[in-house]
């Protein structure tokens, strides 16, 4: 065990790269661990279900804190209310005692903002740690009459022809937030359908029962693969890099309102002593410098942004995001 | 003959020491896990997921997936043996396999149940293997109109379910409805019945209901037997089927087979659904269906099959389209997502190792259930040699431990306890708890495809008729629902 790490740690010093450029992750580690912690194994709490797409990026993400930190870490799916039950449990019922962990989705923000009633606030979760993004993006049918049409052409055919242009949604988030936005500043109305997530959504499009659908890259990837599926574009600020014919719905609607993604950060609850939080904190960039563990988020679809990976105060940087949903929250008459 | 070649060289991936191990240990756990009342597939699934990580991509699809439909073999063990469902599919399985365990025919009904399993997984894996790409390009275009007809149907058919009184088996549907209703509602995204609770935001959830209702309400019943000296089991005579019982099965198992497959194709459909809707059409079809609650093997062999052939079913969108239909199937889809592989409408052409690697390790897999099963069943039976003392604490600290793991969440045990003591009132009021929980289970989903088709619609309800496909289910509701009124007479004095 302490041999391979040895090696491991030995191996990144001379292979140098991007590892050893920024400061050995091993020595920083063994440099932060507290003399009692860990002596049980760490709960990363995932709230939504086994499998899903935040569930695939916390147990990938443990693989490799355990890899570099020699720590066990347990992936605990407590799940139901799409989120609810489990944001308030790291919120308001477990321990700040640096064992249990939240891998949260920036879902949290909206829950605590519109769903939590005063019971927590999303500031009883600290943000120690960003892992990826995933950027909600459009996809339209390559059958029928919207065949072939840019997003630009398919709102205006929201436009000319009111209620007519299935979209996919998801109720009460971003699936739906997007579609609001777009509908008030190009006067187009959409027929919302609800389902209960991007793949339901998708499977609608290609059976022919929505026009648009809504998702993540890794929802869709089968299916613009396969032909089934178009391209239409990205709620990000700037293009993927592994679909660079898509655009991103700021400049083909010419705005910069229409960010919407999905971003994943580790939380502790508030009051999770300052030295665990660092050697906790520590032990997920250490796994978030490993080539291997990029690649994996990279195949899944996620991306990295700039801003929130080279952040120097996270909770800063987040917050600035969580700030912007909330002035859209308050611009739509939720929140006062 | 394209497919038997693909099928081959599936065999030849799945025919290593490795892979064969990993489908026999599978089998195991979801044997084990479907015996043990309340721990599902779904909570084993996902605590093995870490596990296949260091497997490699087929070896744990291999793994994940016989545990999935293993737990089809074992969920009805103890539904005949105790009257509580390992599984929530296997809640039918209780009204006539206990019956039949009273009659001292335990030994029959785990028979039955374990060789119905076994054909009707091999029939939806042979489907499946000839038919998956035709069948998922018929199943993508079904939509939330064919959607809601199919639970329309599915409701109609758990009429025939009742026994007893009509206004009471209505009422408990309707209670099912609103229990369903509890959490955020799926369309606007707000709170119902919530109370300002966020445990109730996720609704009730559906183990806690079943393992509730059947389990904790059969270990009250068992306890105040006992206090007042009642016998405990009967004897156990023959441990295999006779002849009459499988003159009596046969169709109630291909039947099975054929509708648990269709089921499991659907979204929301799935085991728990075919084992209701199998029940139901076996009642509706027999000469006899004053039989049906005392013990009639057509009860048992119908649902069991019906579950296994919805899981063979339900790998079909997984596997050919990427779009998982349950929660395990969401979990088998997560599985493969970590590995690197997202299946989508491309999956068996390009990775036709892994596609039919899963196929042929299904029917190995059957096999090894079947071999596993057959022996167990003499030792299941003699469980019921085991006092009760003993056996009903342990029975009680695994409903606990099952209840509990599934979400990691306190609520749900008290979830579990207020419906154990709630069955247990309304057992002794003459209430039937079976179609409060198809209700509760169908609710949601007939709910959401209602309100999709109705937003979908320019013309309202009317999209329900304009759709050949939702028509047709929907005049198959309406006619049997006339049945239903004509039968009353020419049965004459039955129930009012």
């Amino acid at each position: 065990m302490n041999r391979t790490a040895l090696v491991l740690a030995l191996l990144a010093a001379l292979w140098g790269g991007p590892a050893a450029a920024q400061s050995d992750p091993k020595a920083e580690l063994a440099r932060l661990k507290p003399k009692d912690f860990p002596t049980q194994p760490i709960e990363f709490t995932v709230v939504y279900p086994a499998g899903g797409g935040m569930d695939v990026a916390a147990r990938l993400l443990a693989k490799y804190v355990e890899k570099w930190s020699g720590d066990r870490i347990i992936v605990n799916n407590r799940t139901g209310g799409a989120g609810m039950v489990g944001h308030a449990y790291l919120a308001t019922q477990a321990k700040p005692d640096g064992y249990t962990a939240g891998a949260l989705a920036n879902l949290v923000w909206g829950d605590a903002m519109l769903r939590a009633q005063g019971r927590w606030a999303y500031t009883d979760l600290e943000p120690i740690a960003y892992l990826n993004t995933d950027a909600l993006t459009w996809v339209g049918p390559t059958e029928g009459p919207y065949k072939g049409m840019s997003v630009k052409e398919i709102v205006q055919a929201a436009k000319d022809k009111p209620g007519t242009i299935r979209v996919a949604t998801v109720p009460g988030s971003m699936w739906e937030y997007i579609v609001e936005q777009i509908e008030a500043s190009s006067g187009a109305k959409f027929l919302r359908v609800p389902f209960q997530g991007g793949g339901a959504g998708i499977a609608a499009l290609v059976g022919g029962n929505v026009d648009v659908a809504q998702g993540f890259y890794s929802e869709f990837r089968g299916y613009l693969d396969a032909n089934k599926a178009a391209p239409l574009a990205v709620a990000a600020t700037s293009r993927m890099d592994f679909l660079k014919d898509m655009p991103t719905f700021n400049e083909a609607l010419g705005s910069d309102q229409y960010t919407w993604q999905v971003i994943r950060f580790v939380v502790v609850p508030k009051g999770t002593p300052a030295d665990r939080k660092a050697y906790l904190a520590a032990a997920v960039r250490a796994a978030m410098q490993d080539p291997e563990l990029i690649a994996e988020y990279q195949k899944t679809g996620a991306f990295f942004d700039p801003k929130l990976a080279k952040s120097t105060d996270l909770p800063k940087d987040l917050g600035e995001y969580a700030e912007r949903e909330r002035a859209f929250y308050v611009q739509t008459g939720r929140l006062k | 003959m394209d497919a038997l070649g693909s099928l081959g060289a599936g065999f030849a991936v799945i025919l290593t020491a490795q892979n064969l191990y990993l489908c026999l240990l599978g089998s195991l756990i979801g044997t084990l896990v479907g015996v043990l009342p309340g721990v599902g597939p779904l909570a084993a699934m996902a605590l093995l997921l870490p596990v296949t990580f260091t497997l490699t991509p087929v070896g744990g699809m291999v793994m994940l997936a016989s545990i999935f439909y293993g737990a089809m073999y074992g969920g009805s063990t103890t539904s005949v043996l105790l009257n509580i469902p390992g599984e929530a599919a296997s809640v039918v399985t209780c009204i006539d396999g206990h019956q039949m365990a009273r009659q001292g025919r335990a030994g029959a009904a785990l028979g039955i149940a374990a060789i119905g399993s076994f054909i009707a997984g091999t029939l939806g894996i042979v489907l499946l293997t000839f038919f998956a790409p035709a069948i998922s390009a018929a199943a993508i275009r079904f939509g939330p109109p064919e959607n809601f007809s199919l639970m329309v149907l599915g409701l109609v058919c758990t009429l025939y379910m009742i026994t007893g009184s009509p206004v009471k088996g209505a009422l408990m549907i309707a209670l099912g409805f609103l229990g369903a209703a509890v959490g955020i509602d799926v369309v606007n995204g707000r709170e119902r019945f919530t109370f300002g609770f966020v445990n109730l935001t996720g609704g009730l959830d559906l183990l806690a209901v079943v393992i509730g209702l059947f389990g904790v309400t059969e270990i009250l019943a068992n306890v105040e037997q006992i206090a007042r000296g009642a016998p405990l089991a009967g004897r156990i005579r023959n441990l295999w089927p006779t002849l009459a019982d499988w003159r009596a099965s046969w169709r109630p198992i291909l039947r099975g087979s054929g509708l648990g497959f269709i089921l499991g194709l659907v979204p929301g459909g799935g085991p728990v659904t075919a084992s209701f809707m199998s029940y139901a059409l076996e009642k509706r079809l027999s000469d006899t269906p004053e039989r049906f609650g005392k013990g009639a093997v057509e009860g048992v062999a119908g649902p069991e099959s019906a579950n296994n052939a919805a899981v063979a079913g339900s790998m079909i969108p997984i596997l050919s389209l990427g779009i998982p239909g349950n929660p395990v199937t969401a979990l088998l889809l997560g599985a493969l997502i970590i590995h690197g592989i997202q299946p989508g409408p491309l999956f068996m052409t390009q990775r036709p190792d892994l596609f039919w690697g899963i196929v042929a390790s299904m029917y190995v897999g059957n096999i090894f259930l079947l071999v596993l099963n057959l022996p167990l069943v003499g030792l299941w039976a003699q469980l019921l040699r085991v006092p009760y003392y003993i056996l009903f604490p342990v029975v009680l600290l695994l409903c606990v431990v099952g209840t509990y793991s599934a979400n990691k969440n306190v609520f749900d045990l008290w979830v579990m306890l207020g419906f154990g003591i709630a069955g247990h009132v309304l057992r002794k009021l003459e209430y039937d708890l079976a179609p409060f929980v198809i209700a509760f289970v169908l609710a949601p989903l007939m709910e959401q495809s209602l309100r999709q088709s109705l937003v979908m619609s320019p013309d309202g309800a009317m999209i329900l008729l304009q759709r050949p496909v939702a028509a047709l289910l929907l005049a198959a509701s309406a006619l049997l629902v006339a049945l239903m009124f004509r039968r009353k007479p020419i049965n004459g004095g039955g129930s009012p």
